[in-house]
């Protein structure tokens, strides 16, 4: 990675719970804000069909990553 | 405890959320001593052993920063037990004279009383410039206004020996907040934890070496309604021993990844590396159980113990849906590795007793 203008950011996510890897789910949607420093999923609610995805839950997700 | 093979496990409690037990001042500790005796070997991160001027040294227990903690349960990081680790030193530009030389004199101080191998010392080019921020979910958040120039002097610390680097780094005060009151008594988030993770993981990703994180911050007026949680932080000027003291024998990471210069040679050399292929359990929080390192443990099948731990954040096995084993207390959940280890189902400890279920 460059030295030079590299920024920290704070990020956060409510993402649909897919069937499937749940750590895989949540490193794409991070990779598309940057690269992941810290993040944890903070919550999951139900909510109801589009949002949530097959098993009927919204996560939150907060990060921090390097853009 | 036992005279059966160690069962390696994993304890994750994490940073900046208010855990009940490990939210403050390394008043997790207990706990991991206890994990380590029943399972005989316990890898922890810094916010579980770090005590400020308090710390506890096991040869079963294993101080592995948090994001090299979430590599290694990833399969990306193996971890090689050291005799020792040549700490260096990186201080923020922003220290003033009194607190860089406050900090230095605990190194020195555990030079000449601990033995430990500390050096060089590099003082950042810039102050670091840290923020602290809370998220919507109540866990502690932060940044640092110049990451390049704690990847820098990081680098140069590397190159000129170190094996291991620590951390100190001005943090912002505010000694009147409602937050830090309520923290000191014993009711609220480690407001500088978020950041001082964020410092950490930064470090120890870009570097590839154990790191870890000490604030510096003014000494605080006596609070006669001091939680003994956070006593530990008002002993002294520093919290930088208690990490001095966890790098000094925290394990090399080998990297694993495919691709990655000199694996291959590294797994082959590798056969006193601890994998995760070998790791038992992890024990975490049962109202936490959303980050990365008990996630990828879960989805290898690793049995994960779920401890009745309150935090701020509420997210459990049924909301993941995830299997776990569920301890009420550290003490239940040592109960459980001790089982896992022994052979024993944790099934068969429960009442009432399932009857089999057929299959096909």
């Amino acid at each position: 990675m460059s030295p030079s203008a590299l920024n920290l950011r704070s990020v956060t996510l409510r993402l649909p719970r897919g069937s499937g890897s749940l750590l895989a789910q949540i490193e794409s949607a991070l990779a598309a804000e940057g690269q992941p420093v810290r993040w944890a999923i903070t919550a999951v609610e139900p909510a109801p069909d589009p949002l949530a995805g097959p098993e009927g839950r919204v996560m939150t997700i907060e990060a921090v990553v390097l853009v | 405890m036992t005279a059966t093979q160690p069962l390696p496990t994993l304890l994750v409690i994490p940073t900046g959320i208010g855990c009940e037990l490990g939210g403050y001042a390394g008043d997790a500790l207990p706990a991991a001593r206890l994990l380590a005796a029943a399972s005989g070997c316990l890898i922890t991160h810094p916010n579980v052993m770090n005590g400020a001027a308090l710390y506890w040294s096991d040869p079963r227990i294993h101080y592995v920063e948090g994001s090299a903690l979430d590599r290694f349960a990833a399969g990306a990081l193996a971890l090689r037990p050291v005799r020792r680790q040549r700490v260096g030193l990186l201080l923020d530009a922003g220290l003033d004279d009194g607190l860089r030389w406050r900090h230095l004199q605990v190194a020195e101080g555990c030079r000449a009383s601990l033995g430990l191998e500390i050096g060089p010392v590099a003082i950042t080019d810039a102050p670091l410039d840290v923020s602290l921020r809370q998220g919507a979910s109540g866990a502690s958040w932060g940044q640092l206004g110049r990451p390049e120039v704690l990847l820098r002097a990081g680098r140069k610390l590397k190159a000129a020996g170190a094996t291991a680097i620590a951390v100190v780094a001005r943090f912002p005060e505010d000694p009147g907040s409602e937050a830090l009151a309520a923290y000191r008594q014993g009711s609220g988030v480690d407001a500088l934890a978020g950041a001082e993770a964020v410092i950490s993981h930064l470090l120890s990703r870009e570097l590839g070496i154990p790191c870890a994180h000490a604030p510096a911050l003014s000494p605080l007026p006596l609070d006669r309604d001091l939680d003994p949680r956070a006593a530990g932080e008002e002993l002294g000027y520093t919290f930088l021993a208690c990490v001095l003291v966890g790098l000094s024998r925290a394990p090399d990471l080998v990297p694993l990844a495919a691709g990655l210069p000199g694996a291959g040679a590294l797994q082959a050399a590798g056969a006193d590396l601890l994998q995760i292929g070998e790791v038992g359990a992890v024990v975490a929080p049962a109202g936490a159980l959303g980050g990365a390192a008990v996630l990828a443990c879960a989805e290898r099948g690793i049995p994960v113990i779920a401890v009745h731990n309150p935090s701020v954040l509420n997210v459990t096995a049924p909301a993941l849906g995830l299997d776990v084993l569920v301890a009420g207390s550290y003490p239940a959940a040592a109960g459980l590795l001790v089982a896992l280890r022994e052979g024993i189902s944790p099934a068969a400890l429960e009442r009432p007793l399932r009857r089999l279920v057929g299959v096909g």
